[in-house]
């Protein structure tokens, strides 16, 4: 209402409200009324004046003010004397700055009294007025009135939502748009009784806080008031009756939640049971926790008044703004704690805080100081306000005239009476907090407004993780748990609940509340969940994880949430009232403690760790390239040591040259000694000694000595150099090792565990189960390996598959398989193991095995196999590997496994890795997947086959033998290989890579290697090997497919690009590439093309994503559009087979999206399923008209679309069979 | 190594004089024997020589191997084979690489790129016709001077050479 006016211009409202004043005056004036008229004639100078105040048109109390007058009028009229008071209060009004002194208003007052007498005993007839005019003016200030609760109950309704009431906000909202509806007919001015009821509307809604029940009768039964017209059917009442009678218990329940209340700390027994038989002694433990947080809460009040600063009109704004939210939340917070007294005293504060902000700078520090002392006294209250003048302390001063609206006396009484009754109550309503019912608001997961992002960032990164260790832990209490899983669920949802209530998302706080209550009262009672509360359990789990993928926006918020909530508030009922229920369980804990002990506590070590772990989102990009970085970081670090061993080399040479040098110096030296070619004669004669009596030394001599000297200095040089290299390749090493780590550091973060996919794959095999009714159960193991995320991605659909196809094929009903002397329940068995660097997953089932015959026929259908033709079973089994192998044809008959095997093998394949199959009729069958990880570094030996240097991995390679080793023999005209008595088979490397004949002759091999691969050993026959170096492995790029037996390429140190290869691998699967033959794109697509199309058309993104996992899960082909148009163009390229859209669309909507289809002659009989929120009767005809096959209303529940789709689909097939 | 650029001309850069730009648009032709092909401005190009191509085993002949480019690994094709074109004599051939980082893929081309206007390139109402393997990938073309120049989605193209097709046939004993 507020907007209202502001949009509205302020000055019309004004200028009718002047003329209407003055008709009234003249009015007044002709019934006798002298004191009114005076009145009248006052407020419309009044008026005008404030028309001229440029202030006072900018604030929104005007148009307010000049309305609360007409009903004033009318009350006068109807007891004069009792109004006559309140007419002056009102002109007295501080805003409207009217300049008469005291002594004039009290002359006014008798006036008014006095004509009161007078007329009622001249005419005897007080409704005078509204006679005089043919009761224009009534019909126009009962229209005012009318106006006026519109805009009352639109305050009440903000006032409502702030308390979350949703329920009775929709009520107040309803009642508002009604009524503007009847104003603009101007039907309300004919019944008086109606406006009367009117007028008490908000006492109404006091009655229904206190008497919910009572109280949202009476309200519905207003809201069917005829004049309203209310456009509701007799069970939308009933359903809004409801949600009203049971909100105000959900609302409390829940605020307790909620993060903003402060009341949200943890109520132990004791306090609740303490706080029953209060009265009036001793505060309860309850309530005084209620008191010191709502303390600590208005603590936030008087700090946000303590910064105002008189003289800075911007720190005025800002506090008293941010005062009014903290008073505001302080209220709210004070209503949840059950001082609802207390709560109506802050509304009016703030209603006068709101009027000092509207007038900012007429704030004085009196006013500041007047709302100081009032906190004060509210904080002196709290701690004794169960003592029975308390509630004076808090009201008093509210009547000082510094306030914008000073409290009447009436109301101050009313309320004191209020905060009387309500102070021996307080803390009592949260003995029956637990509702019955669980509502839409309770499983709401829509953010609040003022989210604080950071703590939605956290909780967003915490959540998954969370949700997921309380499934596993719930997992785990279904099988075979122990009590410690039991703590752990109940401390994970206990922290769930925090974290929801942190940020304010309604839907996971209330749903982990009770779950928490549940859990506790297992662990109290010390008894295990039994089957029964168990599945509630794992469904509330099921649903948290769905709450959390739509919180991230994967999918839309779970449609069967309020169901599972009402499960788990019927339980935790139960609970509450019965206990634990004694049927349940036989367990005692104490059996099963002993047993699963240690593994409890390790689990929950692990999960505690887990929890205290920091973690930072980066996006992936970032990793791949510090992944890419410290992998050039290697080879350039290898590049480096390749330079050092040539230096090393070099520096070998010189030094030999050096010592070269020395030994010819120290020849030369001994020549001149020896052979004397200094020639002795030369002048020693002239000194009288012999030769022997004095060395004489000439040039030659010095010469040489320095020589030798240079050639000795040269040699230690370069033992300086030597050790300096030395210590560099120290260095350089140091730095590889260094590299290597960083890149497996970098590598890991890469890593996921295998865990992360099994609540997924246990939901597709529950979802598969419910949809072809058998039972079964699928276990784990090795789920804590950690494999690179991007494998463990594009496994997850193979995998899938595969245990889709378990259940719908190799899985036998219940019956059937209880004849066969089998369990009831079926198991499969997935595990995964690490076998080197490869993944091996192993997938076993114990159902009936593969079906040969339906294969046989499948095959001889497609005439890949004619009748009568002798094949293996081993053949039988590849022909359901085979591409396009007919799977629609199987799918819908009940026959044998081969269901999109295809398509699974075709992804094993492109991931470079294996896949076998096992089937034991009748018994079961086991798939097994060898899936090479990717590896970044490894040891490799550089060899050369013909022209090609090769690096290969040393994976599997268990011994090097060098030429003379070697001894083959040939035995039934196959070489083999004879080592140490034992006889191992050869395969040639240049075979393998066919290598075309660069043997011309017979020339013997230099090495072999001795290659582990599986069971078995093979000598595999090298020229020669250059090297042994560690590389890293590049991919072959986006445009080189895997070539078989190659891992990748790495770049060596002097920049030639080689091959890597994988041994073992090239040994399992030798394979020659055809010349001149290209794989069409097409061919691979075709695979795919098999499976059936599904097209979605949504305008959410969450809706799409999730419909499209839900149906490429159920092993169709999905295409999405955004709205009618893209799906049109869409449709122009690919057809459908079926088409699921939404109503309500940008561009093109479903219906005209649907209309389209069905005049395309080559559409026409595409099956359309509208999925929706509108649930009326007239959307659905209207879809139907349109040409709708199935209108489904939200929520819908996974298994029920499925089946839909799965039906209509099997019609459209068989229409066109018959077409056919 | 040597390594002339052929980028796309920056028309947004202020420090060139201005020039006419809606009338000038040019794109690389490329010829591989007798078959002429376009490639856009738009992507950067490179044209190499001396430069090593590694060559891999077991694998199909139009993969000549991989190129060690700024530390990426390159994959080469020959379209010549592909095409079956005969060797064009006496013009040296050389590489030519589209796109650039790990996007880059590279082919032999005859001779230098030549720099066409697309104005004075006439395009073609029917396609001659062409190999099979170029028939799924081409768009359309265009004739200048009795040359024939065809716009082929060279991406598709590559991704289907590059995924081989084995035969376990005729394994190593």
């Amino acid at each position: 209402m507020i907007n209202k006016f502001q949009i509205e211009p302020e000055t019309s409202i004004v200028i009718d409200s002047v003329t209407l004043i003055e008709q009234l005056a003249d009015q007044s004036a002709r019934a006798g009324y002298y004191g009114l008229q005076d009145a009248n004639l006052v407020l419309v100078e009044t008026v005008r004046e404030l028309q001229m105040d440029q202030e006072f048109k900018a604030g929104t109390g005007s148009s307010f003010i000049i309305a609360a007058w007409y009903d004033l009028v009318e009350k006068y009229r109807d007891d004069p004397k009792k109004t006559a008071k309140e007419i002056i209060n009102y002109l007295r009004r501080p805003e409207l700055k009217i300049s008469m002194t005291d002594d004039e208003f009290e002359m006014l007052e008798q006036q008014l009294c006095s004509d009161a007498n007078d007329t009622a005993d001249t005419n005897g007839n007080v409704g005078e007025i509204d006679t005089v005019d043919n009761g224009k003016v009534s019909r126009i200030s009962e229209q005012h009135i009318v106006d006026e609760q519109i805009m009352i109950i639109e305050r009440l309704g903000d006032q409502i939502a702030a308390e979350g009431l949703y329920g009775l906000l929709d009520t107040n909202l309803l009642l508002a748009e009604a009524l503007r509806e009847t104003v603009k007919e101007g039907l309300v001015a004919v019944d008086a009784d109606f406006l009367m009821m009117l007028s008490g509307w908000s006492g109404m809604i006091d009655n229904y806080r206190r008497q919910p029940k009572i109280g949202a009768e009476a309200i519905i039964s207003f809201l069917r008031h005829p004049i309203l017209k209310i456009p509701m059917g007799d069970d939308e009442f009933s359903l809004l009756q409801e949600q009203l009678a049971s909100e105000v218990f959900t609302s409390e329940s829940t605020q307790e939640l909620s993060g903003n209340a402060p009341a949200c700390a943890p109520l132990t027994d004791e306090g609740v049971k303490a706080s029953g038989d209060e009265f009036s002694g001793p505060i309860s433990r309850v309530a005084q926790e209620l008191v010191d947080l709502l303390l600590l809460e208005s603590e936030q009040v008087r700090s946000c008044l303590q910064d105002i600063i008189i003289s800075d009109r911007e720190s005025v704004l800002d506090s008293l703004q941010q005062a009014g939210d903290e008073l505001e939340r302080f209220s709210n917070a004070a209503k949840t704690a059950g001082f609802e007294g207390l709560a109506r005293i802050c509304l009016h504060v703030n209603v006068n805080l709101q009027c000092f902000l509207e007038q900012v700078d007429l704030f004085t520090s009196e006013r500041l100081d007047l709302l100081l002392e009032w906190l004060g006294q509210v904080q002196e209250y709290l701690p004794s306000f169960n003592e029975s003048n308390a509630g004076q302390l808090v009201v008093t001063g509210l009547t000082d005239g510094q306030w914008a609206l000073p409290l009447s006396f009436e109301e101050l009484a009313a309320i004191l009476l209020q905060i009387h009754s309500e102070s021996l109550a307080v803390g009592d309503q949260f003995e029956a907090a637990r509702v019955e019912t669980a509502t839409d608001e309770d499983i709401s997961i829509a953010l609040p407004d003022d989210v604080n992002q950071e703590l939605m960032e956290l909780l967003l990164l915490e959540l998954p993780v969370h949700t997921q260790q309380f499934s596993e832990a719930v997992q785990r209490l279904q099988s075979n748990g122990s009590e410690k899983d039991v703590e752990v669920a109940q401390r994970v949802a206990h922290t769930l609940k925090g974290c929801a209530n942190t940020v304010g998302i309604k839907g996971i706080a209330v749903l982990t509340h009770h779950l928490e209550d549940i859990l506790i009262a297992c662990a109290n009672e010390q008894r295990l969940p039994g089957q029964a509360l168990a599945n509630a359990l794992i469904n509330a789990s099921d649903c948290l994880e769905n709450m959390s993928e739509a919180l991230l926006g994967f999918s839309p918020p779970p449609d069967d949430a309020k169901a599972v909530l009402q499960e788990i508030l019927d339980w935790a009922n139960r609970i509450d009232k019965e206990g634990m229920p004694d049927s349940e369980t036989e367990e005692i804990l104490a059996e099963t403690q002993a047993a699963s002990g240690d593994t409890g506590e390790t689990l929950e070590k692990a999960t505690m760790e887990q929890l205290q772990t920091p973690m930072v989102r980066v996006a992936a990009e970032q990793i791949e390239s510090l992944f890419r970085l410290s992998g050039e970081n290697i080879i350039l670090n290898s590049q480096a040591q390749e330079r050092m061993r040539r230096i090393n080399n070099q520096l070998h040479a010189m030094q030999m040259q050096f010592a070269l040098l020395q030994q010819l110096g120290t020849e030369l030296e001994q020549l001149i000694d020896l052979k004397d070619l200094t020639g002795r004669s030369l002048g020693l004669n002239g000194t009288g000694f012999d030769a022997l009596e004095m060395d004489q030394y000439n040039e030659l001599h010095t010469a040489s000595r320095r020589m030798a000297e240079a050639a000795i200095d040269a040699r230690e040089i370069g033992l300086d150099i030597n050790k300096e290299l030395e210590q560099a390749n120290e260095v350089l090493q140091y730095q590889q090792r260094l590299a290597v780590e960083a890149q497996e550091v970098v590598m890991q973060t890469r890593l996921v565990p295998v865990v992360s996919i099994s609540p997924r794959l246990q939901r597709s095999l529950r979802q598969t189960c419910r949809l072809t009714n058998k039972q079964s159960d699928l276990v784990l193991t090795g789920e804590e390996l950690l494999i690179d995320g991007d494998t463990l991605n594009a496994m997850l659909n193979p995998l899938m598959h595969i245990l889709r196809n378990a259940v719908d094929h190799g899985i036998e009903s219940e019956s059937d398989r209880l004849s066969k002397g089998k369990p009831g329940k079926g198991r499969i068995a997935i595990s995964f193991e690490l076998e080197g660097s490869t993944l091996l997953v192993r997938c076993r089932d114990d159902g009936r095995g593969l079906d040969y015959d339906a294969i046989r026929a499948a095959a001889e259908k497609r005439g890949v196999m004619q009748p009568e033709q002798e094949v293996s079973e081993e053949e039988l089994k590849r022909f359901i590997l085979r591409p396009n192998f007919s799977t629609r044809t199987v799918t819908t008959q009940t026959s044998g496994r081969g269901v999109g095997m295809d398509a699974v093998y075709a992804q094993v394949i492109a991931m470079g890795g294996t896949l076998t199959m096992e089937s034991e009729s009748g018994y079961g069958m086991t798939i097994e997947l060898r899936i090479p990880l990717p590896v970044s570094l490894t040891h490799a030996l550089l060899v050369n086959v013909g022209q090609y240097r090769i690096a290969i991995a040393n994976k599997g390679i268990s011994q090097i033998y060098y030429s003379g080793d070697i001894q083959l023999i040939t035995e039934d005209d196959q070489e083999k290989l004879l080592l140490e008595g034992k006889t191992y088979s050869v395969a040639k490397l240049d075979n393998l890579l066919h290598i075309p004949g660069h043997r011309k002759q017979q020339r013997p091999y230099g090495a072999m290697l001795l290659v582990q691969n599986e069971e078995k050993a093979t000598a595999v026959l090298i020229d020669s090997v250059v090297d042994t170096l560690d590389v890293v492995i590049k991919s072959l790029g986006k445009y080189i497919d895997k070539i078989p037996g190659f891992i990748g390429a790495t770049i060596l140190g002097d920049g030639t690009v080689t091959p890597v290869l994988d041994l073992p691998e090239l040994l399992r699967a030798p394979a020659r590439a055809i010349n001149n033959i290209y794989t069409n794109p097409m061919d691979i697509e075709e695979s795919e093309s098999m499976m059936l199309t599904i097209m979605v058309v949504d305008d959410s993104l969450s809706q799409r994503r999730a419909l499209e996992q839900l149906l490429s899960d159920a092993g169709y082909k999905v295409r999405t559009a955004r709205d009618g148009i893209e799906a049109v163009n869409l449709l122009a390229q690919v057809k459908p087979d079926l088409v699921l859209t939404d109503l309500e669309m940008p561009r093109m909507n479903g219906i005209e999206l649907t209309a389209h289809i069905r005049v395309q002659s080559s559409l026409r009989r595409l099956p359309v399923i509208m999925i929706t929120s509108r649930t009326t009767q007239k959307h659905r005809l209207m879809a139907e008209e349109a040409g709708i096959d199935f209108y489904l209303a939200k929520p819908v529940r996974d298994e029920d679309l499925l089946v839909k789709v799965h039906n209509l689909l099997e019609q459209a097939t068989d229409r066109e069979r018959k077409i056919a | 190594m040597q390594a002339e650029e052929f980028e796309a001309v920056d028309h947004t850069n202020a420090d060139l004089p201005s020039r006419p730009q809606a009338e000038v648009e040019t794109v690389f032709g490329i010829r591989i024997g007798s078959m002429g092909f376009l490639v856009s401005t738009a992507i950067y190009c490179e044209v190499l020589d001396k430069i090593q191509v590694n060559a891999l085993p077991n694998v199909h002949p139009w993969l000549s191997g991989l190129l060690n480019l700024r530390g990426n690994l390159v994959p080469v094709f020959d379209l010549r084979i592909v095409l079956e074109e005969e060797a064009a004599g006496h013009i040296k051939r050389r590489l030519f690489t589209i796109d650039r980082g790990d996007k880059t893929v590279a082919l032999w081309i005859d001779g230098f790129p030549e720099v066409k206007d697309s104005t004075l390139l006439q395009q073609l109402k029917e396609l001659p016709p062409l190999p099979q393997i170029l028939q799924q990938f081409v768009t359309d073309g265009y004739e200048q001077d009795g040359q024939v120049w065809l716009n082929v989605k060279f991406d598709d193209l590559f991704k289907t050479l590059g995924r081989h097709q084995y035969t376990t046939e005729e394994m190593a004993a």
